[in-house]
C-alpha cells in the first residue's frame, strides 16, 4: 500500500431479498492505491457488494462512503461521476458501437455536449470530440486494443471484450475500479494477460482496486488484502499470506467440522 | 495519469492520426462521390421529372424527415413506437393554425412545430420510461387513439372531423416556394416544394448524424444496447429516454408541418394507426439505426402505392373502379407492407441499407465470392 488513507469505509451493510440474506453486516475498508480481492463460493454475495457500491442495489441497514460521501442513497449514474467505473462478470457492452464509442462512453460524464451543440458539430461538440477522442485512443493503446478501432465490439472474440470492459471502466477516470471476474473463461494466455493489466493499472495508474475473482493463483500474486465472504458474512480479511493459513477459510472452501 | 499519457506517445500511430477520421461524414472516395450525385440529383431533378413525379418523391421526402424521426427513438435508442402518426398529426395542425389563423412566415410556423412535437414528446416520454419492447408499443398505440380523439375535436384548430385548409406560407425571404421563380424559369409547385423538402431532408440527416457521433446520439445507443450497463457508467436512463422522444417528435412534427403545407388540406384520419406502421415499415424496410436506411425506406413505402395505382389495371384481383369485384388498391397496399415488414424481419433485418452493403462488398471482392 502505497498510502494508507481510506478510501472506501463499508460499515455493516446488510442486503436481503425477501427472507434471503445476501449480505449480514459486512464491514470492510479500502485504502487509496490498495488492490482489495473479494473471494468466496458462489452465491457468497460476491457481486452483491459491487451491486450496493454502484447503488443498483439498496442494502437495508449500513453505510458505505468513498473517500467521505454517502453511495447508499445515489443513484448509479450519480456513483459513475462520483469515480466509481466497473466490470461486468457477463459481459455488458455496448454491441453495436466500436472500441473507440464503447469507451467514450465510458466518459460520458466527462462530456458536456447536449441535444443543441452535438447536432450542431462544428465548434463546442467537434473539440471535445476531439480532445476525449484522443484520450480514448490512448487508453485503447494502454490496454492494446489499438488494432480493433471501428470494428463492433460484439464481432471480437471474448477475452478482448473483457479487455473492452475495463478499458471503459478506466475511460470513466475512476477513483475507485470494481472488477467482476475479469479472467473468468480465459485461457491461461488471456489470464496472464489480464493479470499484467491488472498490475499495471495499479502500478501505473495508481488507482484503488476491489477484484472479485474465482482463480485463487492469480487473487493470492496480485491482491494486496483479501477478503473472504460465505453465505454473505465476512469470514476472514487479511493479507494472501493470513488467509491460506486461516483454518475458517479452509472450512469454507473445503468443508469440515464447523 | 502522467504515466499513461507518456507511454501512449510511442503507440500504434495508426489509431492516433486524426481522432475524428473515423467519424468523419465522408470519409470514402464513394461516399464523396455519393454527396455529389445526390447533390445533382438535387438541383436537376425539378427541371427533369414530371409533377407526378415530383410529387411523389416530395411525399418521399416529407415522410424521409419523420422516419429519420422514428429512427432516433425506434433505431437508435432501441424505444419501439407505434404513436408516431400522431406526431405527424400534431405537426400538420401547428402549421395550419401558425401558418394559416396567425400567418407566420415559414421558417416560424415550422420552427412552431417542432418546438410543438418536442413538448408533447416531453409529455409523453415519462410515460414510457417504465416500459420496455411491447407493452410500449401498446402505450403509443394509445397515444394513437387519443390524438385521434384531440384532433376529432378541437374543431377551432384541426376544423373537427371534415379537416381543414392549411394556408401556411411557404415564403423564404423572397423566394416563394410554391410558385419558384428563378432567373425567369418558373417552377411548379411540385418542383418549389421538391427543393424546400430536400433541403430540410439534408439538413436534418446532417444534424441526426451530428447527434449521433456525440455525446446524446452515444447514450441513445448505449440505452439500446445495454441499458443497464449505461446507467452504471454514468448515463442517466430516464434522461436519455425522454430525450429521444423530444428529438424523435420534433422531427416527426416538422415532417407533418411540411405534409400539410403541400397538401395544402389536413384531416385528422390521416394520421391513424396505418400511418405509424408505415413509418415503422420505413425503418425496417430502408435499415434502422443507419442515417440513409429511413430515407430509403421512405422513398420505397411512398413509391410503391403510386406503382400499385398505375399497374392496378394489369394485377388480377385488383377493382379500380367502382363495381368492380377484387380488393381495393388502398387494402392491397396494406397487405403488401405487412408482407414487406415480414419479409424484410425474416430475410434482412436490416434493411435496404444491409442489402446496399451487401452488394458493395460483392463487387469490391469480384470475381471473388468471398
Amino acid at each position: 500500500m502505497a498510502n494508507s488513507k481510506v478510501l472506501l469505509d463499508v460499515k455493516d451493510v446488510s442486503l436481503s431479498f425477501g427472507g434471503l440474506d445476501a449480505l449480514k453486516n459486512v464491514s470492510y475498508q479500502v485504502t487509496e492505491g490498495e488492490l482489495f480481492a473479494v473471494i468466496g463460493p458462489n452465491g457468497a454475495g460476491k457481486t452483491s457488494i459491487f451491486n450496493c457500491l454502484n447503488a443498483v442495489y439498496k442494502p437495508q441497514t449500513g453505510s458505505a462512503k468513498l473517500d467521505g460521501v454517502e453511495l447508499l442513497d445515489l443513484r448509479p449514474a450519480d456513483t459513475a461521476e462520483l469515480g466509481i467505473a466497473r466490470t461486468f462478470q457477463n459481459l455488458a457492452l455496448f454491441t453495436n458501437l466500436s472500441v473507440i464509442d464503447n469507451l467514450m462512453l465510458g466518459r460520458h460524464h466527462l462530456l458536456r455536449s447536449g441535444p443543441i451543440s452535438g447536432p450542431l458539430w462544428w465548434g463546442k461538440a467537434r473539440r471535445e470530440e476531439e480532445v476525449q477522442r484522443r484520450r480514448c485512443a490512448e487508453i485503447a493503446d494502454f490496454l492494446d486494443l489499438a488494432d480493433h478501432g471501428s470494428m463492433p465490439v460484439g464481432a471480437l472474440p471474448y477475452g478482448v471484450q473483457k479487455r473492452i470492459e475495463m478499458g471503459r471502466a478506466l475511460a470513466m477516470e475512476p477513483r475507485l475500479l470494481l472488477l467482476d471476474e475479469p479472467v473468468a473463461g480465459m485461457n491461461q494466455e488471456e489470464t496472464e494477460e489480464t493479470a499484467h493489466h491488472i498490475l499495471q493499472i495499479r502500478r501505473e495508474l495508481g488507482i484503488a482496486t476491489l477484484l472479485v475473482e474465482h482463480q485463487m493463483d492469480l487473487v493470492m500474486d496480485l491482491a494486496d488484502r483479501v477478503m473472504v465472504l460465505d453465505f454473505g458474512q465476512v469470514v476472514a480479511i487479511g493479507e494472501p499470506a493470513e488467509i491460506q493459513r486461516n483454518e475458517r477459510v479452509h472450512q469454507v472452501y473445503l468443508g469440515g467440522a464447523s | 495519469m502522467t504515466a499513461l499519457l507518456r507511454r501512449s506517445d510511442s503507440a500504434n500511430p495508426g489509431m492516433r492520426q486524426g481522432h475524428l477520421d473515423s467519424v468523419a461524414l465522408f470519409s470514402t472516395g464513394w461516399k464523396k462521390f455519393g454527396l455529389l450525385l445526390g447533390l445533382a440529383i438535387y438541383l436537376l431533378g425539378p427541371l427533369m421529372l414530371s409533377d407526378f413525379q415530383l410529387s411523389v418523391i416530395d411525399y418521399a421526402g416529407i415522410a424521409a424527415i419523420g422516419a429519420i424521426g422514428l429512427n432516433v427513438l425506434t433505431g437508435y435508442t432501441g424505444q419501439i413506437s407505434l404513436g408516431h402518426g400522431f406526431f405527424l398529426g400534431a405537426g400538420a395542425f401547428t402549421a395550419a393554425y401558425f401558418g394559416g389563423n396567425l400567418d407566420l412566415p415559414l421558417p416560424l410556423w415550422l420552427a412552431a412545430a417542432a418546438v410543438v412535437g418536442a413538448l408533447i414528446g416531453l409529455v409523453i416520454g415519462p410515460f414510457a420510461l417504465r416500459l420496455k419492447g411491447s407493452y410500449l408499443a401498446i402505450i403509443t398505440l394509445g397515444l394513437v387513439f387519443l390524438g385521434q380523439h384531440i384532433f376529432e375535436n378541437w374543431k377551432s384548430v384541426t376544423g373537427g372531423l371534415s379537416g381543414r385548409a392549411v394556408t401556411a406560407p411557404v415564403k423564404l425571404g423572397p423566394v416563394d416556394f410554391a410558385n419558384l421563380d428563378i432567373g425567369g424559369k418558373e417552377f411548379s409547385r411540385e418542383g418549389g416544394y421538391f427543393y424546400l423538402i430536400w433541403a430540410v431532408v439534408a439538413l436534418v440527416a446532417l444534424l441526426v448524424k451530428n447527434l449521433m457521433r456525440t455525446r446524446l446520439g452515444r447514450a441513445f445507443q448505449a440505452v439500446r444496447d445495454r441499458d443497464a450497463a449505461a446507467e452504471v457508467i454514468g448515463v442517466r436512463l430516464a434522461r436519455t429516454k425522454v430525450m429521444s422522444f423530444v428529438v424523435s417528435s420534433s422531427l416527426a412534427a416538422v415532417a407533418g408541418a411540411l405534409y400539410g403545407s403541400f397538401q395544402r388540406f389536413v384531416n385528422p384520419e390521416e394520421f391513424g394507426l396505418f400511418l405509424s406502421i408505415e413509418f415503422v415499415a420505413m425503418i425496417v424496410i430502408g435499415g434502422a439505426a443507419t442515417i440513409y436506411g429511413p430515407v430509403l425506406g421512405a422513398l420505397f413505402i411512398t413509391a410503391v402505392p403510386f406503382l400499385i395505382e398505375e399497374w392496378s389495371d394489369r394485377i388480377p384481383g385488383v377493382a379500380t373502379e367502382a363495381g368492380e369485384t377484387g380488393i381495393t388498391v388502398f387494402a392491397l397496399n396494406q397487405a403488401l407492407f405487412g408482407l414487406l415488414i415480414i419479409g424484410f424481419l425474416v430475410l434482412e433485418p436490416r434493411g435496404l441499407a444491409a442489402l446496399w452493403a451487401r452488394i458493395k462488398v460483392y463487387f469490391l471482392a469480384w470475381p471473388f465470392s468471398y
